[in-house]
This record gives structure tokens, sequence and C-alpha cells, in this order.
């Protein structure tokens, strides 16, 4: 069995890249790209010079102009408990600190020096008896440092490379240009120095110039941050294994649209769904199983029939349209009876409220958190439960008809068990497998419908999260969820299989 | 099994009437014929009312599918220019000159079908339906794959190379030639004809058929609801459909009219409000209770008594709304300062009553938020469910069938890499998947059926994986093999027919899932643009500002349920008639 477990679980690794990288593939392909609506977004009105400026600043920020490919190594490798190379440092607050990102190479240096300009080393230590906030001071003043150096190199490249894209174009080379006036990657060989004409221009190379003197501030504040970071100015992250290899917690990266990281993000919206469905589940199971019970015990009577008619009626009400019929006709407080709350999970004053029901000095009731917070997910629970009925209670009545054959339930009848004790203590008991694996098929569908129903009630769960994140193509956040949706999902597999083997005795992995 | 339970299950399938004993039974009395496998099934479906139900509501959807443009179109079916004296100068008809050429195609289709199964032809007739299943295949394909070119063509950022070609005169005359020799080549092969001169001649209507479609329909003409106008200055007289609406025709002073509103609606409504705001019983405006109590029945405004001020507003109203009206507003204008003159308005209802009465063309359905008629929308949209149900259905079916295959008869290493293609697409949830694929990919309907097809093709993988694994091991698979069939023949012509009912039977719930995916990816606004959709529609119901409009949540919502309730009764019924353990139960 510790086999079988931990083979699954091994087997869950090429599962989850899988599935993370088809959903950064989709992504990735879509129009515009990743982070589409955040270049939409800094755009706006200023002049081409500065948006291109403050498109290469973000895209240099979050890795947007690296090849897709080396975008999702470098987020599976951050997501990886199993790392490699320099260890990550924490903040106390949590958050994590990786090494600097190194400067990106001038573009087309060769057309006018011959080797690129190295920064000096920089060796860097802290006195023993820094304090830590001597020491944080000391790091976010270098990090800052270097963030202004290498802005503004990327900015005098972008008006470097407008530049010299102009003289390009005049030299037919329009190729080698993108639409928005900056340069595509080329090479030494592919346009050598001298091959392009207006390449001389004292305007160019003013600006080559300056671009130059950017680039080597650049590389130096690098230096010192990198003196810096050596110096260990917070705790290190996770434990050593041996040299570069290193463990620790996958960290999963800084949101775009919402700048807060992810695993933040997560942490408010996954219990909101988890509840949600965690509540759900009990009330299916207990309306189909006694149901599909009474139907298979009363076979083809009009309880059996109507049971299983209406079953199947609920099962096809589309959920957008319970949704809707319900938001409408029982919480809108104009055109219905305004019983219920229209959005959100908790009432304004919520955080004011006892955790019970409680009498208040005025006399009013005061209805306390816990039934504030049901009240509020009644309606989204109701829409998630109702199509699990027939599937459920389907099973159970097959199952129990399958066992009502059986020639044990011959025998026990023959030796005078009553009809109860037939029903409870041998039929059902063993009837019960078809119930664990129906958790299977319903789980993920529950999970996946938890996204229109949070979206419908405005409850902020994971898949309110998820529809922004995808409207906002935001990489981390998107990313994220998949990982973790997929892995819910595959462990609430696991453990229905589990689950299977410990109910049935005749079931092994082995 | 005893002699004797034999006997009973015979009694029971010739019927009550006649008792058949055991010897007679061997003598051949009671014998029925044998029937097909599928048409014993489908007769037990037949026979279950639900089903039956299901059946008849899906008849009624695909008939709006198919002839949708027919009924409910802006155009007029025939249009009578009319001459300064009011003679008649030309005749035509703008309905067909706005078909598409998949309403043309559809429609043919359908009458072709008809023809095709109820003439008295000489060929069986599931050999006709065979032929007739290939064939809607193939216009299927060509259309899809013309659509595909047509919006590569048309697209902004279309090569340079692209948009010369479009300019080209002789381009419609290529397109058309290469159309017809798509549709002609397929058919070369059909196996049914077996002299070329009787297959030439079917092959050669096709062609033509195809050809004409194309060139018919080559200039989308830009559609302009007008006619109205028109009518009401005497330029032309015009006979419209049963519906007089397209789905794209609105008027955003028409937006949220109720049920059997007409467009006049727009101007009562104007009045009403002004007049609320001269008698200070108006409020916010943007509040709905407002909105309510100005309809012309409210009490309020009925018994006051006609002003000045309200005939200078309806004046206002009727020049701005001038599209909108069955006259010219200065005629409607006179005839109103004559019935004032003659005292027939006393008070300000009798002037809403009567604009009320003016209006022909009802919105019977109401309309949604940027004016568009519901009925005409959701019978349009009967295209687009049904479609999508089919085709994504069909995709989902042929991936898994040819993945379960592969991993159930090779197994090993084969199964265990393909099998994690399938946990994939299992982890993650298909909802969640499709929005994500959705939201990045290109909005048009048939990007969204191959998304829906290639998310939803586990359950008929892993089906055909199990049945493989049980088959591989038998005789007639071995002898297959040692004989030296190719590969494709043992795994699809003698493997698949023994194991590919489940799957099939199990297409009916996953058409009901896969209108249902379409719905929720409309109501999300990730649809397909510019095509009228039930989830669309339901979308609109409840607004940002938190108004819900009953008969957009109602009817649209409605019509998803029945016909996913009609997959979903149908699969119900096919998996009983098929499944042999229940089969047993009931002897």
């Amino acid at each position: 069995m510790t086999t079988y477990i931990l083979r699954r679980l091994l087997l869950m690794v090429p599962t989850v890249i899988g599935m993370t990288l088809l959903v950064f593939l989709l992504v990735a392909a879509s129009p515009g790209g990743i982070g589409a609506a955040l270049t939409v977004a800094a755009g706006g009105q200023m002049d081409s010079s500065t948006r291109a400026a403050q498109q290469a600043y973000l895209e240099d920020r979050y890795g947007l102009d690296d090849p897709v490919l080396l975008q999702y190594l470098r987020w599976l490798a951050r997501v990886s408990p199993i790392k490699f190379g320099t260890r990550d440092q924490v903040v106390p607050g949590g958050e994590v600190v990786r090494p600097p990102k190194s400067v990106k190479p001038m573009p087309a240096w060769w057309l006018y020096i011959d080797e690129l300009p190295r920064a000096e080393r920089e060796s860097f230590a802290f006195d023993p008896n820094t304090t830590a906030e001597d020491k944080t001071r000391a790091y976010r003043r270098a990090s800052n440092d270097y963030a202004r150096a290498r802005f503004a190199y990327l900015r005098a490249k972008t008006e470097f490379e407008l530049a010299l894209g102009e003289r390009l174009r005049e030299a037919g080379r329009g190729s080698l240009v993108k639409d928005d006036g900056t340069l595509r990657d080329f090479s030494q060989r592919s346009v050598p120095r001298g091959s392009v004409p207006g390449a001389d221009d004292e305007q160019v190379v003013e600006r080559f110039a300056a671009m130059r003197e950017a680039y080597q501030a650049a590389q130096q504040s690098l230096a010192r941050l990198e003196a810096v970071f050596a110096a260990r100015p917070f705790p290190q992250a996770g434990f050593g294994i041996s040299g570069v290899v290193w463990v620790a917690a996958p960290d999963l990266g800084m949101s775009f649209s919402r700048s807060r990281p992810v695993s933040a993000l997560i942490r408010d919206a996954l219990p909101v769904t988890l509840m949600l469905n965690l509540l759900a589940f009990p009330i299916i199971y207990a309306v189909a199983i006694p149901t599909g019970m009474l139907a298979a015990t009363r076979q083809g009577s009009w309880f059996d029939v109507f049971s299983g008619a209406f079953f199947v009626a609920l099962w096809s009400v589309p959920v957008v349209w319970a949704g809707v019929l319900a938001m409408g006709y029982l919480a809108n407080q104009v055109t219905g009876l305004g019983a219920f709350p229209v959005a959100g999970l908790h009432s304004n004053d919520a955080a004011n409220y006892t955790f019970l029901p409680t009498r208040l000095d005025s006399g009013v009731w005061q209805r306390g958190y816990l039934l504030d917070t049901l009240w509020h997910v009644a309606l989204p629970v109701a829409c998630l439960v109702y199509g699990g009925f027939a599937v459920l209670s389907k099973q159970t009545r097959a199952a129990m008809l399958d066992n009502f054959n059986a020639d044990y339930v011959r025998t026990a009848k023959a030796k005078g068990v009553s009809g109860k004790d037939i029903v409870l203590r041998h039929v059902f008991r063993n009837s019960l497998l078809p119930l664990i694996t129906m958790f299977v098929s319903v789980f993920p569908a529950m999970l996946g419908g938890s996204v229109v129903v949070e979206r419908i009630f405005s409850v902020p769960g994971m898949g309110s999260l998820i529809i922004e994140a995808i409207f906002l193509r935001d990489r981390e956040v998107l990313l994220a969820n998949a990982l973790i949706v997929g892995l819910i999902n595959m462990l609430a597999l696991l453990l229905a299989d589990i689950l299977y083997a410990l109910a049935d005795p005749r079931i092994s992995y082995n | 099994m005893t002699t004797g339970d034999n006997n009973q299950q015979v009694v029971r399938a010739v019927g009550p009437a006649e008792a058949v004993t055991g010897v007679q039974l061997m003598q051949g009395i009671g014998h029925q014929p044998a029937q097909g496998f599928w048409t014993e099934a489908w007769a037990r479906v037949v026979r279950r009312p639900g089903a039956l139900l299901g059946l008849c509501w899906l008849a009624i959807v695909v008939f709006f599918a198919v002839f949708a443009p027919f009924i409910a179109s802006g155009h007029p079916i025939l249009l009578w220019e009319l001459g300064p004296d009011g003679s008649v100068q030309r005749v035509h008809s703008p309905m067909f000159d706005h078909l598409g050429p998949t309403d043309a195609l559809l429609a043919l289709g359908a009458v072709a079908w008809g023809a095709a199964l109820l003439l008295p032809l000489p060929a069986p007739r599931s050999k006709r339906l065979g032929v007739l299943f290939v064939c809607s295949l193939q216009a299927a394909l060509i259309v899809a794959a013309c659509a595909g070119v047509r919006a590569a063509f048309q697209s902004a950022d279309a090569p340079d190379w692209m948009r010369s070609m479009r300019a080209d005169a002789s381009f419609r005359w290529v397109c058309t030639g290469v159309v017809m020799l798509l549709v002609s080549l397929p058919v070369l092969f059909i196996p049914f004809l077996e002299a070329l001169v009787s297959r030439l001649l079917p092959v050669a209507c096709a062609a033509l058929v195809a050809g004409l479609s194309v060139l018919l329909t080559w200039h989308d003409p830009i559609p302009s609801f007008t006619y109205r106008a028109r009518e009401a200055r005497g330029e032309i007289r015009t006979l419209h459909t049963l519906i007089p609406y397209s789905p794209g025709q609105g008027s955003t002073s028409l937006d949220l009219q109720p049920p059997r509103s007409t467009p006049m609606s727009a101007i009562i409504d104007g009045l009403a409000q002004d007049l609320a705001r001269e008698l200070g019983v108006g409020g916010f405006q943007d509040d709905p209770r407002w909105q309510v109590r100005t309809r012309p029945t409210d009490p309020l405004l009925g018994e006051t008594p006609l002003t000045e001020g309200l005939a200078a507003s309806l004046g206002v109203h009727l020049r701005t709304n001038a599209a909108l009206l069955p006259r010219s507003p200065a005629e409607l204008l006179a005839e109103f300062e004559s019935r004032r003159d003659r005292g027939e308005f006393q008070s300000a209802r009798d002037v809403l009553t009567w604009l009320e009465s003016l209006g022909r063309a009802k919105f019977w359905l109401g309309t949604d938020s940027i004016g568009q008629d519901v009925l005409s929308q959701m019978l349009h949209a009967c295209r687009l469910s049904i479609s999508i149900g089919l085709v994504s259905t069909g995709i989902a079916v042929l991936i898994g069938v040819t993945m379960g295959a592969l991993m159930g008869y090779f197994g090993g290493w084969v199964d265990m890499l393909l099998y994690r293609v399938v946990e994939v697409f299992m982890a993650i949830p298909v909802l969640f998947l499709l929005i994500v694929a959705a939201a990045v990919l290109p909005r048009n309907t048939y990007v969204m059926m191959v998304i829906i097809g290639c998310v939803s093709w586990t359950g008929a993988a892993r089906f055909i994986r199990a049945e493989f694994y049980k088959l591989r091991g038998q005789d007639f698979v071995q002898s297959a093999r040692a004989v030296g069939l190719p590969l494709r023949s043992i795994l699809f012509k003698h493997m698949l027919p023994n194991g590919v009912t489940p799957v099939l039977v199990d297409a009916s719930f996953a058409i009901a899932a896969a209108i249902l995916a379409e719905a929720i990816l409309s109501f999300l606004g990730l649809g397909p643009a510019n095509q009228a959709s039930w989830g669309r529609l339901l979308s609109d119901a409840n607004n940002q500002v938190g108004d819900f409009v009953p008969w957009l949540a109602l009817f649209p919502g409605a019509a998803i349920f029945f016909t996913v309730l009609a997959y979903n009764l149908i699969g119900e019924a096919l998996r009983d008639a098929i499944d042999p353990k229940l089969k047993k139960a009931r002897v």
C-alpha cells in the first residue's frame, strides 16, 4: 500500500508539470501574450519613447521579454520544493528575496566598442554587531540604487534603440525593428560593424554613449547589491542539502495585477472555496443516499419513478440559470424577496459580531458571525448542491439493486433476518463502494462549478480569483491557481482510491 | 438459468395475450424476426415517454436551428419599390439577399434530407441515412474550413499577400473553383454508385450548388434596417416574416422592453417619464421602481388632463424616434391633432393607449439591454446550441477513442505516457480549463467547439481503454494480428465496434454537458462574438446596477434547461435500453 501511495505521489509530478505547462502555453499563445493587460494599463497617454521605456521596465521586471519556455522553467524552479543555485533569503515579514537579476547586455554594442564594459567586483561584510534593522536598511538602499540605475539604463537603452531603429529602417533593414520602434534580437554576425550607414550619426552615437554610461552604472550597483546579498542581510530560506541543492517551500511569486504575494491571495481565497464545497458535500450525501436507498427498496413505485425524474430534472438545471433566478427572486431587494444578501461573504459590520447569536444590551438579537456567514453562503451552496443529487442517488440505487440480487441476501432472508436489517446491515454496507468512487467524479465538477457560482454571487473565493486573473492575464496567479486546484483534485482522487482499498479488503494495489 | 425462465422471458416479449409453451417455442411458434442491435435499442428508447418528449423538444430546436433566418428576420421577404405615383417599380427579396452561405446550405440540406428519407427510392433507408450522414459531415467540414480561411483573410492583421489577393477581381472565381473542387473530390470515391456516369450527376449537382452559394453570397451586404422608415415615407411596401426582427437589430431607445411591447414603447416610455416629471412623482431616474411606476397603466398618470406640454413633448419624442414609427412623425402628429380636436383625448392615458395601439410587430419576449428582440435571438441561438453540442462531442469522441484505443491495445509504456496526458486533463477541472482557453483564444464558434471537444475527451478515452484491455487478449484480435492486418484495421475495424457502445451511449450526456459549457462560457462573457446565444442573453438578466430582468432570465434559461434535460432523458433511456444488467433484472 505504501509503495502504491508513493508511486502515485511521484506520478503526480509529471502530471502537475504537464497541467501547468498547458495553462501556461494557452496564456502565452493568446493575442498580446502574457501580461497583455499589464502593458495596456501602462500605456495611456504617454509619448512613444516614455511608453516604450515603461514597457521595457515592466517586461524586465516580470521577465516577460524572455522566451516563453524560459519563463515557464523559471516559474517551475521557484515552485519546486527542491531548488538549485544560490539560496533565497526571507525577510521576517515572509517576503522572499531572490539573488538580484543581472543586467541585459547592451544591444548592438559591437557597432561602437570592442567589448562589453565590466564592473569591478565589490566586497562587503556586515559588522557582527549590526542589528537586523540596519542590515535590512543596507540591503534596501543597495537594492533601490540598483533598481534606479537599472531603470535609467532601460530608458537610455530604449532611446538608443529608437534612434538606431530609425537608421536601420532608412538603410532598408526594417525587418530588424519591431513595430514599436525598438530592436529585435540580432547577432554580431548578421549586422557586423560598419554595415549600418546611419549608425555613426551624431545623435545615435550620443545616445549610445549615454546608454553605455547608464549600463556601467547599473553594472556597478548590481555588483554592490550582489555583494550585500552575499553578506546575508536576512535569514536564508529553507535548508541546504549539499552545495547548491536546497529545499524550501514553494514560492508562488507576486501577482502582477494586485502587487501582493500570490500565496497571500490564495490563503484568503482557498478557505472560502473549500468551505463552500465542504458544506455542500454532506448535504448531497445526506439527501441522495437515503433517497437512493428508498428508491431501491421500492423499485418501480411512484416514489422511485418520481425521485428519479425529479433528480434528473434538477441535474439538468444550468447552474447559471439557478444562480440568476436565485439572485433575482430571492436576493434582489426590488424584484425579489430580499431574503438573502446579494454579494459577499459577511455583513459590513460582521467584524464586531460575536461568534454565536447573542442578545444585545438594547434587547435586539444579533445573528452573530456564524449565522451571518451561513446566511451569506446559503444560496451559493444551494447552487452547488442540487446538481449532485441525481448522480449519487442513481448510483446508490443501482448498487443496492445489484446487491439485492446477490446470494447472501437470499441466505439472510432464508435465515429470517428482518427486512430492515437486510437493507441497512447487509445490502447498504456492501453498496458503499460505488459511493466512494462517486466522490471522484463529483469533486472536480464541484470545484469547477464553484468558479461560476462564486462569480454569480460575488463570493471572494478561488473562482473569483481565477476569473479576474484570466481577464488580466496575470501569469503568477493563474499558474498558482492551476497548481493548487490540480493538486487538491489529485489528492482527492488518491484519497478516494485509498478509501476504496480500505473499505473493500478484496481490493489491493500491490 | 433454467428452461422455465427462458419460457417466461419469451412470453413477456410476445405479450401476455398469447401463452406459448416451451414445446411450441421449439416448434418456432411465437418466433420474432431478429432486429439489429441499435434498432432494438432505439425501439426501447422511444417507448419511454420522457425520452419521447426529449426527442420532440430537440426536433423543435433543430427546426429553428435550420429555419430561423426564414422565420425571424429584420429583412422583408418581399419588397415592392414604389415610384412617386405609387406604381410598383421593382420587386425583390432582401431576406434572401442577406442569407449567409451557412443559412442557405442548412436549408437546402434539410430539404435534401427530407427528400432522401421520405421519397420512395430503391436504396434501403439505412443506406440512404449513411450517405446523408457522410455528405453532411463533408459539407460541415468544408463550411468550417471556408469560415476559417475567410476569418484569416478578413482579420485586421492579415499579411500583405492576403490583402492583395483579396483585392484581386479574380479571387472570387478562384474561391468558387476551389470550393467546387473540394465538394466534388470526395464524392467521387463514394462507393454506393458503381458507374462513373451515374456518379457524375450527383457530383455535378453538389458542386453546382456549392459554387452558386459561394458566388451568390460573396458580398456580405451590410445590414441596415431602414425599411420601416422608408415604408413610412411611402417609398416601399414590405411583407415581413413572422418575427420581423433580426438578432443583431437593435435600437438603444428600446432597451429592456418587457414582453409583448412594441417599438412604440420607446415613445410611450419617454412620454410617461415626462409626465411623471411634470407631476412630480418621478424620483431618481435609475431607480427601477420609478420606471415601473411610469408605465402607461399607472393609475397616477392616467387621469392627468392633456396639457400643451405633453403635446409638445409628444412631438419631440416622435421626431427623435422616427425610424421606429409605422408612419412619418408629421402624419402621426396630424392625426393626433385631429383626434384631439374631435375630443377623443380627454386624459394622458387616452394618448398613451392610442400610441400603444399604433405599434405593430411585437417583441413577444421583450428586448435585451441593447434593444434587440429576445425571441429572434433565441431562435437564432438554436443553431449555436445544437451545433456546439454535436460537433464538440464528435471531436471529444474522436480524440478519446483514438487515445483510448492506443492505450488499451499497447499497454506498457505507451499506456503509461498517454495516461499522464489523460491525468493532466482530469486533474484540472474541465470548467477551469475551458474558461482559460476561451478567454485567451479568439472568440469564434468554431474555436469554441474545438476547445470544448479538446477538453472533454477523457471520459471516452478511459472507457475505450478499459474495453480494449479486455478485448486485446481475445481470439479474434489474436487472429487478426496473426493474419498480418495493419494496426489501423485491427484497432478500428475489428476491436472498436465491440467496445464503442458505452461511449456512444454516454455521448448523449456529453452533448448535454457541452451545451451547459457553452452556456456558462457565454454567461461569463467568453462566448463567440457577434452571435446570439442563450447564455449571453441570460448574462444580461442581472446587470451591473443590480437590476433583475425577469424575461431575460426565464426564457433563455428555460431553453437551455429543456435542451439539456432532453439530452439527459434520451441518454438515460438509451443507457437503460442497452445495459445488459437491467435486461436481466427485469426477467
